[in-house]
Protein backbone atom coordinates (compact mmCIF):
# COMPACT_ATOMS: atom_id res chain seq x y z
CA UNK A 1 0.00 0.00 0.00
CA UNK A 2 1.50 2.93 -1.33
CA UNK A 3 1.79 6.42 1.16
CA UNK A 4 -1.12 8.12 1.68
CA UNK A 5 -1.14 11.98 -0.08
CA UNK A 6 -0.06 14.82 2.78
CA UNK A 7 -3.67 15.96 2.85
CA UNK A 8 -4.94 12.63 3.97
CA UNK A 9 -2.15 11.64 6.28
CA UNK A 10 -2.67 11.60 10.43
CA UNK A 11 -1.98 14.93 11.34
CA UNK A 12 0.80 13.96 14.33
CA UNK A 13 2.73 16.07 17.11
CA UNK A 14 6.18 15.55 19.28
CA UNK A 15 7.21 15.93 22.22
CA UNK A 16 10.40 16.12 23.34
CA UNK A 17 11.24 14.69 27.01
CA UNK A 18 14.47 14.38 29.05
CA UNK A 19 15.28 11.47 31.02
CA UNK A 20 16.40 11.54 34.37
CA UNK A 21 18.76 10.46 35.95
CA UNK A 22 21.56 11.70 33.52
CA UNK A 23 23.72 8.93 32.53
CA UNK A 24 21.29 6.27 32.35
CA UNK A 25 20.48 4.49 28.87
CA UNK A 26 17.40 3.12 28.55
CA UNK A 27 16.25 1.13 25.66
CA UNK A 28 13.79 2.82 23.06
CA UNK A 29 11.67 -0.51 23.06
CA UNK A 30 11.61 -0.34 27.10
CA UNK A 31 10.52 2.99 27.09
CA UNK A 32 7.90 2.35 24.74
CA UNK A 33 6.46 -0.35 26.54
CA UNK A 34 6.19 2.00 29.70
CA UNK A 35 4.94 4.72 27.86
CA UNK A 36 1.92 2.65 26.62
CA UNK A 37 1.45 0.82 30.27
CA UNK A 38 1.29 4.29 31.58
CA UNK A 39 -0.87 5.64 28.89
CA UNK A 40 -3.55 2.89 29.21
CA UNK A 41 -3.39 2.46 32.86
CA UNK A 42 -4.07 6.33 32.97
CA UNK A 43 -7.05 6.67 30.03
CA UNK A 44 -7.71 3.04 29.37
CA UNK A 45 -7.12 1.38 25.90
CA UNK A 46 -9.96 3.15 24.35
CA UNK A 47 -7.99 6.77 24.60
CA UNK A 48 -4.69 5.34 24.79
CA UNK A 49 -5.52 3.60 20.84
CA UNK A 50 -6.53 7.43 20.09
CA UNK A 51 -2.76 8.45 21.12
CA UNK A 52 -1.18 6.35 19.40
CA UNK A 53 2.20 7.03 20.88
CA UNK A 54 5.60 6.08 19.59
CA UNK A 55 9.22 6.74 20.54
CA UNK A 56 11.05 7.90 17.62
CA UNK A 57 14.30 9.70 18.31
CA UNK A 58 16.65 8.79 21.19
CA UNK A 59 19.55 10.68 21.64
CA UNK A 60 21.38 10.69 24.53
CA UNK A 61 19.25 11.74 27.74
CA UNK A 62 16.30 12.82 24.95
CA UNK A 63 13.47 11.40 23.40
CA UNK A 64 10.94 12.41 21.18
CA UNK A 65 7.99 11.03 21.51
CA UNK A 66 4.90 11.05 18.72
CA UNK A 67 1.42 11.07 19.61
CA UNK A 68 -1.51 12.24 17.52
CA UNK A 69 -2.26 16.18 17.00
CA UNK A 70 -4.30 17.06 19.73
CA UNK A 71 -3.78 14.18 22.15
CA UNK A 72 -0.25 16.39 23.06
CA UNK A 73 -1.97 16.94 26.75
CA UNK A 74 -3.31 13.72 27.68
CA UNK A 75 0.05 12.10 26.51
CA UNK A 76 2.14 14.33 28.66
CA UNK A 77 0.04 13.99 31.50
CA UNK A 78 0.55 9.61 31.20
CA UNK A 79 4.58 10.50 30.74
CA UNK A 80 4.49 12.29 34.13
CA UNK A 81 3.40 9.00 35.58
CA UNK A 82 5.81 6.87 34.65
CA UNK A 83 8.22 6.49 37.05
CA UNK A 84 10.38 3.51 36.33
CA UNK A 85 11.83 1.57 32.94
CA UNK A 86 12.66 -2.05 33.49
CA UNK A 87 14.83 -1.88 36.42
CA UNK A 88 16.00 2.27 36.16
CA UNK A 89 14.21 4.35 38.64
CA UNK A 90 13.44 7.27 35.87
CA UNK A 91 11.59 10.56 34.87
CA UNK A 92 10.67 11.73 32.12
CA UNK A 93 11.01 15.73 32.10
CA UNK A 94 9.04 17.53 29.47
CA UNK A 95 11.08 19.99 27.35
CA UNK A 96 8.50 20.97 24.19
CA UNK A 97 6.28 20.23 22.03
CA UNK A 98 5.86 20.62 17.78
CA UNK A 99 5.13 19.60 14.85
CA UNK A 100 7.92 18.59 13.46
CA UNK A 101 11.24 16.44 14.73
CA UNK A 102 13.32 19.64 13.53
CA UNK A 103 12.26 22.20 15.59
CA UNK A 104 12.67 19.71 18.53
CA UNK A 105 16.10 18.80 17.52
CA UNK A 106 17.27 22.28 17.53
CA UNK A 107 16.08 22.25 21.39
CA UNK A 108 18.31 19.34 22.10
CA UNK A 109 21.46 20.94 24.56
CA UNK A 110 24.27 19.08 22.78
CA UNK A 111 26.74 17.30 25.26
CA UNK A 112 29.01 19.77 26.55
CA UNK A 113 33.06 19.08 27.63
CA UNK A 114 32.88 16.02 30.53
CA UNK A 115 32.86 18.21 33.69
CA UNK A 116 36.38 18.48 35.41
CA UNK A 117 35.13 17.48 38.87
CA UNK A 118 34.09 14.30 37.76
CA UNK A 119 36.86 12.73 37.72
CA UNK A 120 38.18 14.56 40.78
CA UNK A 121 35.68 13.31 42.83
CA UNK A 122 35.77 9.22 41.54
CA UNK A 123 34.63 8.52 45.36
CA UNK A 124 33.52 10.43 47.75
CA UNK A 125 31.90 10.24 51.54
CA UNK A 126 28.26 10.70 52.68
CA UNK A 127 26.92 9.44 56.24
CA UNK A 128 29.89 7.33 56.95
CA UNK A 129 29.66 5.72 53.86
CA UNK A 130 32.10 5.42 50.74
CA UNK A 131 30.41 5.94 47.52
CA UNK A 132 31.57 5.82 43.92
CA UNK A 133 30.51 8.92 41.87
CA UNK A 134 28.63 8.07 39.23
CA UNK A 135 27.23 11.90 37.58
CA UNK A 136 28.52 15.10 38.12
CA UNK A 137 27.40 18.29 36.51
CA UNK A 138 27.63 21.79 37.95
CA UNK A 139 26.08 21.49 41.44
CA UNK A 140 24.53 18.38 41.30
CA UNK A 141 26.54 15.14 42.16
CA UNK A 142 24.84 11.36 41.68
CA UNK A 143 26.47 9.04 43.50
CA UNK A 144 26.37 4.88 44.68
CA UNK A 145 27.33 3.47 47.38
CA UNK A 146 30.28 1.21 47.23
CA UNK A 147 30.32 -2.68 47.47
CA UNK A 148 27.84 -4.90 45.59
CA UNK A 149 24.64 -4.89 47.89
CA UNK A 150 22.75 -1.32 47.79
CA UNK A 151 23.39 -0.45 44.19
CA UNK A 152 20.60 2.40 44.65
CA UNK A 153 22.01 6.15 43.54
CA UNK A 154 21.91 9.15 46.20
CA UNK A 155 21.38 12.80 44.45
CA UNK A 156 23.22 14.71 46.36
CA UNK A 157 25.30 18.45 45.63
CA UNK A 158 29.13 19.57 45.86
CA UNK A 159 28.42 21.03 49.27
CA UNK A 160 27.02 17.80 50.34
CA UNK A 161 30.20 16.24 50.34
CA UNK A 162 32.32 19.27 51.79
CA UNK A 163 30.03 18.95 54.16
CA UNK A 164 30.50 15.50 55.51
CA UNK B 1 2.72 34.51 47.45
CA UNK B 2 5.33 31.95 46.82
CA UNK B 3 4.93 28.29 45.30
CA UNK B 4 5.00 25.64 47.54
CA UNK B 5 4.99 21.60 47.48
CA UNK B 6 3.73 21.28 50.77
CA UNK B 7 5.41 18.08 51.17
CA UNK B 8 8.89 16.31 50.32
CA UNK B 9 11.00 14.34 52.24
CA UNK B 10 14.77 14.31 51.35
CA UNK B 11 17.44 12.25 53.19
CA UNK B 12 17.58 10.22 55.40
CA UNK B 13 13.67 9.81 54.64
CA UNK B 14 14.59 9.75 50.48
CA UNK B 15 17.31 9.08 48.54
CA UNK B 16 17.90 12.76 47.36
CA UNK B 17 20.00 15.74 49.89
CA UNK B 18 17.58 18.67 50.72
CA UNK B 19 20.07 20.72 49.14
CA UNK B 20 19.39 18.67 46.04
CA UNK B 21 15.60 18.57 46.49
CA UNK B 22 15.44 22.53 46.44
CA UNK B 23 18.02 22.79 42.95
CA UNK B 24 15.73 20.65 41.53
CA UNK B 25 12.84 22.50 43.01
CA UNK B 26 14.30 25.68 41.54
CA UNK B 27 14.69 24.09 37.99
CA UNK B 28 10.80 23.02 38.62
CA UNK B 29 9.44 26.10 39.07
CA UNK B 30 8.62 26.11 42.98
CA UNK B 31 9.80 28.87 45.93
CA UNK B 32 9.92 27.03 48.68
CA UNK B 33 9.54 23.40 50.09
CA UNK B 34 7.80 21.97 53.42
CA UNK B 35 9.65 19.51 54.45
CA UNK B 36 9.16 17.01 57.84
CA UNK B 37 12.34 16.47 59.99
CA UNK B 38 14.50 18.84 58.06
CA UNK B 39 15.91 22.28 59.53
CA UNK B 40 14.50 25.24 58.56
CA UNK B 41 16.81 27.43 55.42
CA UNK B 42 17.22 28.61 52.05
CA UNK B 43 18.96 26.66 49.57
CA UNK B 44 19.54 27.87 45.93
CA UNK B 45 17.31 30.58 46.54
CA UNK B 46 14.81 28.35 47.92
CA UNK B 47 12.79 28.51 51.19
CA UNK B 48 12.41 24.62 52.86
CA UNK B 49 10.54 25.31 55.76
CA UNK B 50 10.35 22.99 58.84
CA UNK B 51 7.42 20.74 59.09
CA UNK B 52 6.17 18.29 61.87
CA UNK B 53 4.08 15.36 60.51
CA UNK B 54 2.09 14.10 63.25
CA UNK B 55 0.19 10.29 62.61
CA UNK B 56 -0.76 7.40 64.99
CA UNK B 57 -0.92 9.78 68.30
CA UNK B 58 -3.69 10.12 70.64
CA UNK B 59 -5.44 13.36 70.95
CA UNK B 60 -3.89 14.18 74.17
CA UNK B 61 -0.40 13.85 73.30
CA UNK B 62 -0.81 15.42 70.00
CA UNK B 63 -2.54 18.95 71.50
CA UNK B 64 0.99 18.82 73.90
CA UNK B 65 3.28 18.45 70.66
CA UNK B 66 1.50 21.03 68.96
CA UNK B 67 1.74 23.45 72.07
CA UNK B 68 5.74 22.81 71.94
CA UNK B 69 5.64 24.06 68.33
CA UNK B 70 3.15 26.75 69.01
CA UNK B 71 5.97 29.51 68.60
CA UNK B 72 8.14 27.97 65.96
CA UNK B 73 7.71 28.30 62.49
CA UNK B 74 6.83 24.95 62.02
CA UNK B 75 4.30 23.76 59.41
CA UNK B 76 2.18 21.30 61.96
CA UNK B 77 0.74 18.31 59.79
CA UNK B 78 -1.72 15.64 61.11
CA UNK B 79 -2.56 12.79 59.58
CA UNK B 80 -6.35 12.23 59.18
CA UNK B 81 -8.25 9.54 60.63
CA UNK B 82 -12.27 9.15 61.27
CA UNK B 83 -14.64 11.80 61.10
CA UNK B 84 -14.58 12.61 65.25
CA UNK B 85 -10.98 12.60 65.21
CA UNK B 86 -10.29 14.91 62.15
CA UNK B 87 -13.06 17.20 63.81
CA UNK B 88 -10.85 17.24 67.08
CA UNK B 89 -7.69 17.35 65.00
CA UNK B 90 -9.08 20.91 62.90
CA UNK B 91 -10.24 22.06 66.39
CA UNK B 92 -6.97 22.18 67.46
CA UNK B 93 -4.98 25.71 67.20
CA UNK B 94 -1.69 25.28 65.37
CA UNK B 95 -2.96 22.76 62.84
CA UNK B 96 -2.18 23.57 60.10
CA UNK B 97 -2.84 20.66 57.25
CA UNK B 98 -4.64 17.81 57.42
CA UNK B 99 -2.97 14.96 55.87
CA UNK B 100 -3.83 11.82 54.09
CA UNK B 101 -7.46 12.20 53.77
CA UNK B 102 -7.43 9.54 50.12
CA UNK B 103 -6.70 6.91 52.87
CA UNK B 104 -8.86 7.85 55.41
CA UNK B 105 -12.15 6.43 55.83
CA UNK B 106 -15.10 7.38 52.99
CA UNK B 107 -16.90 9.58 55.67
CA UNK B 108 -13.67 11.10 57.35
CA UNK B 109 -14.25 14.46 55.95
CA UNK B 110 -18.02 15.48 55.52
CA UNK B 111 -19.23 18.75 55.48
CA UNK B 112 -19.04 19.98 59.32
CA UNK B 113 -15.46 19.33 58.78
CA UNK B 114 -14.93 21.45 55.58
CA UNK B 115 -17.03 23.88 57.20
CA UNK B 116 -14.65 23.78 60.71
CA UNK B 117 -11.54 23.93 58.19
CA UNK B 118 -12.86 26.90 56.55
CA UNK B 119 -13.57 28.36 59.81
CA UNK B 120 -10.29 27.49 61.58
CA UNK B 121 -7.96 27.89 58.11
CA UNK B 122 -6.85 24.21 58.22
CA UNK B 123 -5.76 23.11 55.28
CA UNK B 124 -6.62 19.83 53.35
CA UNK B 125 -3.84 18.27 51.64
CA UNK B 126 -3.83 17.02 48.22
CA UNK B 127 -1.35 14.23 47.88
CA UNK B 128 -0.26 13.79 44.21
CA UNK B 129 2.02 10.68 44.47
CA UNK B 130 -1.19 8.31 44.55
CA UNK B 131 -1.58 9.91 40.93
CA UNK B 132 1.93 9.86 39.93
CA UNK B 133 2.78 6.48 41.37
CA UNK B 134 -0.75 4.70 41.93
CA UNK B 135 -1.75 2.25 39.67
CA UNK B 136 -5.31 0.73 39.22
CA UNK B 137 -7.89 1.09 42.50
CA UNK B 138 -5.01 2.99 43.70
CA UNK B 139 -5.68 6.01 42.02
CA UNK B 140 -8.99 5.15 40.92
CA UNK B 141 -10.00 5.64 44.46
CA UNK B 142 -7.34 8.72 44.85
CA UNK B 143 -8.77 10.39 42.09
CA UNK B 144 -12.54 9.88 43.79
CA UNK B 145 -11.92 11.03 47.26
CA UNK B 146 -9.87 14.36 45.77
CA UNK B 147 -12.95 14.99 43.44
CA UNK B 148 -15.58 14.50 46.79
CA UNK B 149 -13.08 16.73 48.69
CA UNK B 150 -13.09 19.67 46.02
CA UNK B 151 -16.67 19.67 46.00
CA UNK B 152 -17.06 20.82 49.56
CA UNK B 153 -14.11 23.19 49.05
CA UNK B 154 -15.92 24.83 46.11
CA UNK B 155 -18.69 25.28 48.77
CA UNK B 156 -16.99 26.05 51.92
CA UNK B 157 -13.59 27.36 50.50
CA UNK B 158 -11.54 25.89 53.04
CA UNK B 159 -7.47 26.32 52.15
CA UNK B 160 -5.82 23.58 49.81
CA UNK B 161 -2.67 22.44 49.26
CA UNK B 162 -0.62 20.47 46.64
CA UNK B 163 2.14 18.20 47.76
CA UNK B 164 4.38 15.80 45.83
CA UNK B 165 5.13 13.77 48.94
CA UNK B 166 8.59 12.97 47.03
CA UNK B 167 11.36 10.64 48.54
CA UNK B 168 13.69 11.51 45.24
CA UNK B 169 14.02 14.29 42.82
CA UNK B 170 12.53 12.25 40.28
CA UNK B 171 9.19 11.91 42.09
CA UNK B 172 9.22 15.80 42.28
CA UNK B 173 7.27 17.44 38.97
CA UNK B 174 7.28 20.77 37.54
CA UNK B 175 4.57 23.52 38.16
CA UNK B 176 3.02 23.09 34.95
CA UNK B 177 3.25 19.18 34.95
CA UNK B 178 0.91 19.36 37.84
CA UNK B 179 -1.04 21.78 36.76
CA UNK B 180 -2.07 19.36 33.86
CA UNK B 181 -1.92 16.59 36.89
CA UNK B 182 -4.44 18.26 39.30
CA UNK B 183 -6.97 18.42 35.56
CA UNK B 184 -7.86 14.62 36.16
CA UNK B 185 -9.28 15.89 39.29
CA UNK B 186 -10.93 18.35 38.48
CA UNK B 187 -9.08 21.33 39.59
CA UNK B 188 -8.59 24.23 36.90
CA UNK B 189 -5.71 26.85 36.77
CA UNK B 190 -6.90 29.60 39.67
CA UNK B 191 -7.66 26.12 41.26
CA UNK B 192 -4.08 24.66 41.29
CA UNK B 193 -3.04 28.46 41.84
CA UNK B 194 -4.43 28.22 45.29
CA UNK B 195 -3.17 25.03 46.01
CA UNK B 196 0.17 26.24 45.59
CA UNK B 197 -0.18 28.87 47.60
CA UNK B 198 -2.71 27.01 50.35
CA UNK B 199 0.67 27.13 52.91
CA UNK B 200 0.95 31.36 53.09
CA UNK B 201 -3.40 31.43 53.79
CA UNK B 202 -2.64 28.69 57.08
CA UNK B 203 0.60 30.21 58.00
CA UNK B 204 0.08 33.93 58.19
CA UNK B 205 -1.95 35.13 60.98
CA UNK B 206 -5.38 36.61 59.95
CA UNK B 207 -6.26 40.36 60.69
CA UNK B 208 -8.73 40.42 63.09
CA UNK B 209 -12.16 41.74 62.18
CA UNK B 210 -12.56 43.65 65.41
CA UNK B 211 -8.83 46.10 66.73
CA UNK B 212 -8.56 46.14 70.21
CA UNK B 213 -7.47 49.79 70.94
Amino acid sequence: MGARPPTLREKRRYILVSVEPSGVTIDRKDLYYAICDANTSLWGDETASVINPAVIVSEGQYVIIRCRRGTERELSIALLTITSCRDHHIALRIVAASGTIETLREKIKKPGTPDPDSTSLPECSFGEKLFQTEYCSGQKVDVIEKGFKNTNRLFLTKEDLEKF
Amino acid sequence: MKITDACVYPYPSGDSSVRRMALEARYLGFDRLVAPGISSGEFFGIEVSHGILLRDTPLKDLISRIRQEKNNATVVSVQAGDNGFNRAVIGIKGVHILRGIQSADKTAFDHVAARMAADNRVAVDVDLSPLICGRGITRQRAIHRYRDILVLERRFEFPITLSSHARSILEMRAVREIAGLCSLIGMDIPDVERGFTGIDVVTTIPNPAVRII
